[in-house]
C-alpha cells in the first residue's frame, strides 16, 4: 500500500497549484491544435468509439430461421438474472415440434445492470446483449421492454438469427 | 462317428406315426417308468448326469429336486421355441419323431408328478406344429395320454401353445408370462420357477432334447446312458451344424469328441479352396472360437468353458476365411436389438447402442474410440439385467471384437472391409 | 425384526422388508426410478445396486429380502461404476428437453445424474424417435420420448386405480406406454401417475408451463375436498397457489390423492376471493375492510341479537375449523342464539366411499360441525332456515358460506332464499356474481380466510387432523373466530406471521452459492 503525496512546502500555498493548473491547460491546447490526431476525445456524434464485439449493450432476442422467435420460455436467463428484471409467460404452441413458447417475455432495462448473466445462462442462444448502448427515453415513456422492441425493432432489420437451429439438431439425431 | 442314440430311427418315415414308432421304438419305455417309483426316475436322471439341452447345461435332475413337496399340482414346460440363432435340432425331432417327445415328456411328468404339460413352439415351425398335433391326437386315442394311461392310475393331459415370434419367450420365465397371455416379458428371479412358476404353482421347464433323452435313460439305465460322454457330460447330443461346411445338417455324437472330427469328418470339412477361420460353438449367443482354438477343443461342457465360451444349445456355426468378421457381428447386433423385450434398461438402450455402433463401422463413419465404447457397453451389459439375453448380445461383440480386432480396425481405418475390400454402406441387415 | 449393517452402520426393519427400504429408512443414497413404497417391486431400472456380502455378484436392492446378519454396501468403487452406466443407459436416448420440460428442478434424472453420473457422455449415434405431445385424455399429456419405460405408471393404474388403462408397447427400446387405441386416461386418480412419473413424461395439462418449480415454496396441509382429508402439500409463491400433491400418511391417504382435489387450489387464490367487506343497504354496495364491517355490525345488530335472540338464526356449513365452530357457537350461545343450521348440499351422498379415496360428502369438517352442535343445541335443516326466513320468523341470519363452491350446486339459490331475511349477514370466501341478486335491505358480505390461511383441526371421516398455516393470499379477510371477537366488540390481536422458507431440496450446487 503506497501512502498518497503530502502536500508539503511550497504547495501548501494556494497560487502555486492556480498556476500549476493552468500551465498544464495551456500546454495541452498548445499541444493539440498542433496535433489533432492525438487528442484522446471524440467528436460525438459525428465520430463514435468502436466497442469489442464482446461489448454488453441492449439485449436482443434472436429468431429462428423463419423468423419466430428462438426462446422457448425455459426461464433459465430468469432464474440467473441478479436484478431480476425478467418477466416471461410461458405457453404452449399448437406445432409439437416447437411445444414451448414465450407469450411474454419483458425486461425492465432500469433495473439492468448489463451483466450479461442472462446471456450466459441461455442455453439455445435466444437472449444476447448487443451492440446499441443508444437508447435514450422521455419521461413517461417505456422501459419495460417486450418481445415487439426486444426482437423486431428497426435497428434489428427483421430478427438476428440464433446460432442454434432445432431443425438442423432433430435431423441430426440429437 | 456318428452314434445314433435318439436319432437312431429318424431316417423312416414311418417313425412319425404312432404304428411305426411302436414298431421301432414302442411305448415299451414309458410302461417301464409308470411302475417305477417316481422318485427313482429323479435319482436315476441325476445320478445319469443329463443336463440341460437348451443351452444353459443346468443338471436335470438337480432342477426336478427342486420341486417343493407341498401338494400343489405342478406343471411341465417343454421348450420348443428354438430361438438361438444357429439352432436347429429340435425341429428334427418333433418332425421326425414326435412320439420320441410326447414318451419323454410322459415320463418326465410322471417323475415329478405332473397332471398337465405344455409343448410351447415358436409359431414359425408350422410342419413342426402339424405334425405335433397330429401325433398328439393318435396318443390321446390311443389310451397314452389322458385318464389312466396304460392302466397305471396316472393322469395326464398335454397341449401345445403356440408362440408368435419373439426369441425372448425362449427364456423359461418369459415363456411362463407368455403361457400365461401376459407380454413375453421374463419375471424377477426369486422366485423361481420351480418354486413359483406358471399360475404361480411349482413349473419345471425342460428343453425338448432333454426331455426325449429321459427315455433313454429309463431305457438303457444309468449305466447304460453313460456309456457315451465323459464323466461330467454324458450322454450324447445333436449338434446342428451350419455354415461353410460341405454337409451341413444335424448330427448325434457322444459329449467329448473332438470339433475337429464333428466338422471335417461328419460335416464334410471345409469347401474345397478355403479354409478354417472361426467356428460358433453353441449357437451366436456364445464367444466365437478362433480357428486353433476350434480345431483342439472337444464337444463337452468342461472344454468349452475352459476356453471361455460355453457348448450352448449345440448349434455350431462354421465361418471360413471368405467372410468378413465386422458384418457378420452386424447380423449379429441387428438380431439382438430386434428381440430385446425393452424392460430393463441395460439391454434395451445396449443392444439399440451396441448395433448402431457395429453399423456405423459398416457404413465406414466409426472411429478408433467406437472399438473401446463396444468393450465398455458390452461389459456393463453383462450380469445387470433380469435375463440373460443382454449377456448373449454383449458376448458375442466382446468375442469378435477380442479375436478378430485387426478386421475392425482395418474397417474403421480404411472405411471398408479387409477381406471384401468394400463398405457395406447400403447395409440391408 | 432382522437387523441388517448397510455401509457401515446398522439399521433394524420389519419382517419381508427389502435392502431398498432399509436405505430409506436410514436415507442413505441410492439410485433407484422404478421401485416406489406404494408399488410392485418391478426392478427394471438396475440402478439400485448393493454388494452383499457373500452373494455372486452385484444385485439389485428391491428385490432383495433384509436378512438379520447381511453385509451391504454401495460405496465401492464397482457398484459406482455400475450406477454411472445405468444412468448412461436411461439418457443415451433421452431427448434434449429441459429448457421445455415441466420435470426441470424436480426430475429424477438430472437429479440423480448429478448424485451418481457426472460422467462424459459418449453417445454420438442418433437417438430414437418417438411420439411428443400425445394427448392422453383431459388431464394429462404424454411424451413417450421422455419416457425412461420404469412402468411405475403401468402398475399405478394396474394396481392402485385398478383400471388398466396404461401399458407399454411395442419390444425392445421401440418401446412406449400408451393407452390402447389412444384411448382416454380418465380415471379419478390419473393425476397420480404424473406425479410418481420420475421424468417429464407424464405432465398435468393443468399445470402445464405455468411456472417452474424452483420459484415454488410448499407446505404441507389438508385437503378440504371431502371428509377422507388426504394430507397434501401445496406450491405457492407471491403470485399465488399453482398445484396440489400428495403426502404420505399412513392412516389416511397412503400415498395418493384424487384427482378433484387437485382443484382445491383454484377456489383460494385471489382471482375467485372476496378481497373486501361489501355492504347493501337496499340503494347501492359499498366496500370497506372486513374489520370495520364487523365493527358496524356489533354497533347495529349485537344488542338486537341479543334481545330477539328468538329471531336469529345462523347457518353452519361443514367447510370450517373446530376451533371455528366453537368459538361461533359459544358466541351465539351466550347472546342466547338457539336456532343453528346445517347447509349440507351433498348430504345424501354421506356414506359413498369408492373404496379407495374418495367419499360421498364433501365438506372436510361435517363430522366436527355435528360434534360441536351437540354440545350446544343440535342443528336442524336447511330447508326448516329457508321455510323460516320466508315466514317471517326469522328476521336474521347469519351464514357460513363454503369456500369450495364447485360442490355446492344449490349455492345461488340458497343465497337467494337467505336474503329474504331483513338482516343478511354472509360470510364467505368466495365471490360469484350472483351476490348482486340479494333480497334483503341490510346485506353484509364479510371476506373470509380460506383453509390455507389457516391453522385448525378438520374432523374427518378416517382421522381427526391438525393442519397449519401456510400462506396469506387475501390479508384484509378474517377468521370466523376474529369474525366474532370483532363482532362481541373486542379487538383482534395480529401476530406476525412470519415462517422460514422452505424451497425444494437443495443440491451441492445450490447450497454453495454465495460462497467462494
Amino acid at each position: 500500500m503506497s501512502k498518497a503525496p503530502q502536500p508539503s512546502g511550497l504547495s501548501n500555498w494556494y497560487l502555486p497549484g492556480i498556476f500549476k493548473g493552468l500551465w498544464y491547460t495551456l500546454t495541452n491546447m498548445i499541444k493539440n491544435i498542433f496535433n489533432r490526431k492525438g487528442m484522446p476525445t471524440l467528436n460525438y456524434p459525428e465520430e463514435k468509439y468502436n466497442y469489442s464485439p464482446r461489448f454488453k449493450g441492449s439485449h436482443v432476442l434472436t429468431v429462428k430461421k423463419d423468423g419466430s422467435l428462438r426462446c422457448t420460455a425455459c426461464m433459465l436467463c430468469a432464474t440467473n438474472c441478479p436484478a431480476q428484471c425478467i418477466t416471461i409467460e410461458a405457453s404452449e404452441h399448437e406445432d409439437p415440434e416447437v411445444e414451448k413458447f414465450p407469450i411474454k417475455y419483458e425486461i425492465d432495462v432500469l433495473r439492468c445492470v448489463y451483466c450479461g448473466f442472462c446471456e450466459e445462462a441461455c442455453p439455445v442462444d435466444a437472449v444476447r446483449m448487443g451492440p446499441e448502448w443508444q437508447t435514450p427515453g422521455l419521461a413517461g415513456s417505456n422501459f419495460n421492454y417486450d418481445i415487439q422492441k426486444l426482437a423486431y425493432r428497426a435497428n434489428l432489420k427483421g430478427g438476428i438469427q440464433s446460432s442454434l437451429d432445432d431443425k438442423e439438431r432433430h435431423e441430426a439425431g440429437i | 462317428m456318428e452314434t445314433k442314440v435318439l436319432s437312431e430311427h429318424y431316417d423312416k418315415p414311418s417313425f412319425k406315426t404312432l404304428s411305426g414308432y411302436k414298431e421301432l421304438s414302442g411305448y415299451e419305455d414309458l410302461a417301464k417308468a409308470l411302475k417305477m417309483d417316481p422318485k427313482k426316475i429323479i435319482e436315476d436322471v441325476k445320478a445319469a448326469g443329463l443336463r440341460g439341452r437348451g443351452g444353459a447345461g443346468f443338471p436335470t435332475g438337480v432342477k426336478w429336486g427342486f420341486l417343493p413337496d407341498n401338494g400343489e399340482p405342478r406343471y411341465l414346460l417343454c421348450n420348443a421355441d428354438e430361438g438361438e440363432p444357429g439352432t436347429f435340432k429340435d425341429r428334427l425331432m418333433m418332425e421326425r419323431a414326435p412320439h420320441q417327445l410326447i414318451e419323454g415328456m410322459i415320463i418326465s411328468a410322471f417323475a415329478i408328478g405332473s397332471k398337465k404339460s405344455y409343448i410351447y413352439i415358436r409359431g414359425e415351425y408350422n410342419e413342426s406344429i402339424r405334425i405335433l398335433e397330429k401325433a398328439l391326437k393318435e396318443a390321446y386315442d390311443d389310451g397314452l395320454l389322458g385318464k389312466n394311461i396304460l392302466d397305471s392310475g396316472f393322469d395326464h393331459d398335454m397341449d401345445i401353445y403356440v408362440g408368435a415370434g419373439a426369441y425372448i419367450c425362449g427364456e423359461e420365465t418369459a415363456m411362463i408370462s407368455s403361457l400365461e397371455g401376459l407380454k413375453g416379458q421374463p419375471k424377477l428371479k426369486p422366485p423361481f420357477p420351480a418354486i413359483e412358476g406358471y399360475l404361480k404353482k411349482p413349473t419345471i421347464v425342460n428343453n425338448v432334447e432333454s426331455l426325449a433323452a429321459v427315455k433313454y435313460i429309463i431305457r438303457d439305465g444309468v449305466d447304460g446312458y453313460r456309456k457315451y460322454g465323459t464323466e461330467k457330460s454324458a450322454g450324447t447330443k445333436l449338434f446342428s451344424v451350419s455354415g461353410n461346411v460341405v454337409k451341413p445338417g444335424n448330427y448325434e455324437i457322444p459329449l467329448g469328441m473332438s470339433m475337429k472330427e464333428l466338422i471335417m469328418d461328419i460335416a464334410g470339412g471345409i469347401k474345397p479352396g478355403r479354409k478354417l477361420k472361426a467356428v460358433i460353438p453353441g449357437g451366436s449367443s456364445t464367444p466365437i472360437l478362433t480357428a486353433e482354438e476350434a480345431l483342439k477343443v472337444d464337444m463337452d461342457y468342461e472344454s468349452m468353458a475352459e476356453l471361455g465360451t460355453f457348448l450352448g444349445s449345440g448349434a455350431v456355426i462354421v465361418i471360413d476365411d471368405s467372410n468378413c468378421m465386422v458384418d457378420l457381428l452386424g447380423v449379429l447386433m441387428h438380431f439382438y436389438h430386434h428381440e430385446s423385450c425393452g424392460q430393463c434398461t441395460p439391454c434395451r438402450e445396449g443392444t439399440g447402442w451396441l448395433n448402431k455402433l457395429v453399423h456405423s463401422i459398416l457404413k465406414g463413419e466409426a472411429k478408433m474410440k467406437d472399438l473401446e465404447l463396444i468393450n465398455g457397453v458390452s461389459n456393463h451389459m453383462m450380469g445387470r439385467t433380469i435375463c440373460a439375453l443382454s449377456d448373449a448380445a454383449a458376448m458375442p461383440a466382446l468375442s469378435f471384437l477380442k479375436k478378430f480386432r485387426d478386421e475392425f480396425e482395418y474397417y474403421v481405418k480404411e472405411g471398408r472391409s479387409k477381406i471384401k475390400g468394400v463398405s457395406y454402406a447400403e447395409v440391408n441387415h | 425384526m432382522p437387523k441388517l449393517t448397510i455401509n457401515g452402520t446398522e439399521v433394524e426393519v420389519k419382517e419381508g422388508a427389502t435392502v431398498i427400504e432399509a436405505f430409506k429408512k436410514m436415507n442413505e443414497d441410492i439410485a433407484h426410478y422404478c421401485w416406489h413404497p406404494g408399488l410392485s417391486i418391478a426392478g427394471v431400472c438396475r440402478l439400485c445396486m448393493i454388494d452383499v456380502e457373500g452373494a455372486r455378484g452385484p444385485q439389485i436392492a428391491c428385490n432383495t429380502l433384509a436378512k438379520e446378519g447381511m453385509v451391504v454396501t454401495n460405496q465401492s468403487e464397482q457398484i459406482k461404476d455400475i450406477v454411472k452406466w445405468g444412468m448412461d443407459f436411461h439418457l443415451i436416448n433421452h431427448p434434449l428437453d429441459c429448457p421445455i420440460c415441466d420435470q426441470a428442478g424436480e426430475c429424477g434424472l438430472q437429479e440423480q445424474y448429478m448424485k451418481f453420473g457426472q460422467y462424459d457422455p459418449e453417445m454420438d449415434q442418433p437417438k430414437v424417435k418417438k411420439r411428443k405431445v400425445v394427448d392422453l385424455g383431459e388431464k394429462i399429456v404424454l411424451d413417450s420420448e421422455r419416457c425412461i419405460l420404469c412402468s411405475r405408471c403401468v402398475r399405478f393404474t394396474d394396481e392402485v386405480s385398478k383400471t388398466k388403462e396404461l401399458g407399454i408397447f411395442n419390444r425392445g427400446d421401440r418401446s412406449e406406454v400408451g393407452t390402447f387405441a389412444d384411448k382416454p386416461l380418465n380415471n379419478k386418480y390419473s393425476l397420480n401417475t404424473v406425479d410418481i412419473c420420475p421424468v417429464g413424461a407424464l405432465t398435468s395439462k393443468d399445470f402445464r408451463f405455468r411456472q417452474r418449480v424452483w420459484y415454488l415454496k410448499n407446505d404441507d396441509t389438508v385437503c378440504n375436498g371431502c371428509s377422507t382429508g388426504c394430507n397434501v402439500k401445496v406450491y405457492y409463491n407471491e403470485d399465488g397457489l399453482f398445484r396440489v400433491t400428495p403426502e404420505y400418511n399412513e392412516d389416511v391417504n397412503g400415498y395418493w390423492m384424487c384427482d378433484e382435489g387437485r382443484d382445491i387450489y383454484k377456489f383460494a387464490n385471489k382471482d375467485q376471493r372476496l378481497l373486501k367487506a361489501k355492504k347493501y343497504d337496499g340503494s347501492s354496495w359499498q366496500e370497506q375492510t372486513a374489520g370495520k364491517a364487523m365493527q358496524e355490525l356489533h354497533h347495529n345488530l349485537f344488542d338486537d341479537v341479543k334481545t330477539n335472540c328468538s329471531k336469529v338464526g345462523v347457518v353452519f356449513t361443514g367447510q370450517y375449523t373446530n376451533e371455528e365452530y366453537a368459538d361461533a357457537m359459544q358466541t351465539f350461545k351466550s347472546l342466547g342464539v338457539a336456532s343453528f343450521f346445517e347447509w349440507n348440499d351433498t348430504a345424501e351422498n354421506v356414506n359413498d366411499f369408492d373404496d379407495l379415496l374418495i367419499r360421498g360428502d364433501k365438506n372436510p369438517n361435517t363430522k366436527g360441525l355435528q360434534d360441536e352442535a351437540a354440545n350446544h343445541s343440535g342443528l336442524k335443516k336447511l330447508a326448516d332456515a329457508i321455510a323460516a326466513v320466508n315466514s317471517g320468523q326469522i328476521d336474521t341470519i347469519f351464514v357460513m358460506a363454503p369456500e369450495n363452491i364447485a360442490v355446492y350446486p344449490n349455492y345461488q339459490s340458497t343465497y337467494e332464499a337467505l336474503s329474504k331475511a331483513k338482516n343478511f349477514i354472509w360470510f364467505g370466501a368466495n365471490k360469484t356474481d350472483g351476490f348482486e341478486k340479494t333480497n334483503s335491505q341490510n346485506t353484509y358480505l364479510i371476506p373470509m380466510k380460506s383453509y390455507i390461511e389457516k391453522s385448525g383441526t378438520f374432523s374427518g371421516a378416517k382421522a381427526i387432523q391438525k393442519f397449519n398455516y401456510v400462506t396469506t393470499i387475501v390479508a384484509g379477510a378474517l377468521t370466523l373466530s376474529e369474525a366474532m371477537t370483532l363482532f362481541q366488540g373486542k379487538e383482534i390481536e395480529f401476530e406476525l406471521r412470519s415462517k422460514p422458507m422452505k424451497t425444494l431440496k437443495n443440491n451441492h450446487f445450490t447450497s454453495n452459492r454465495g460462497k467462494l
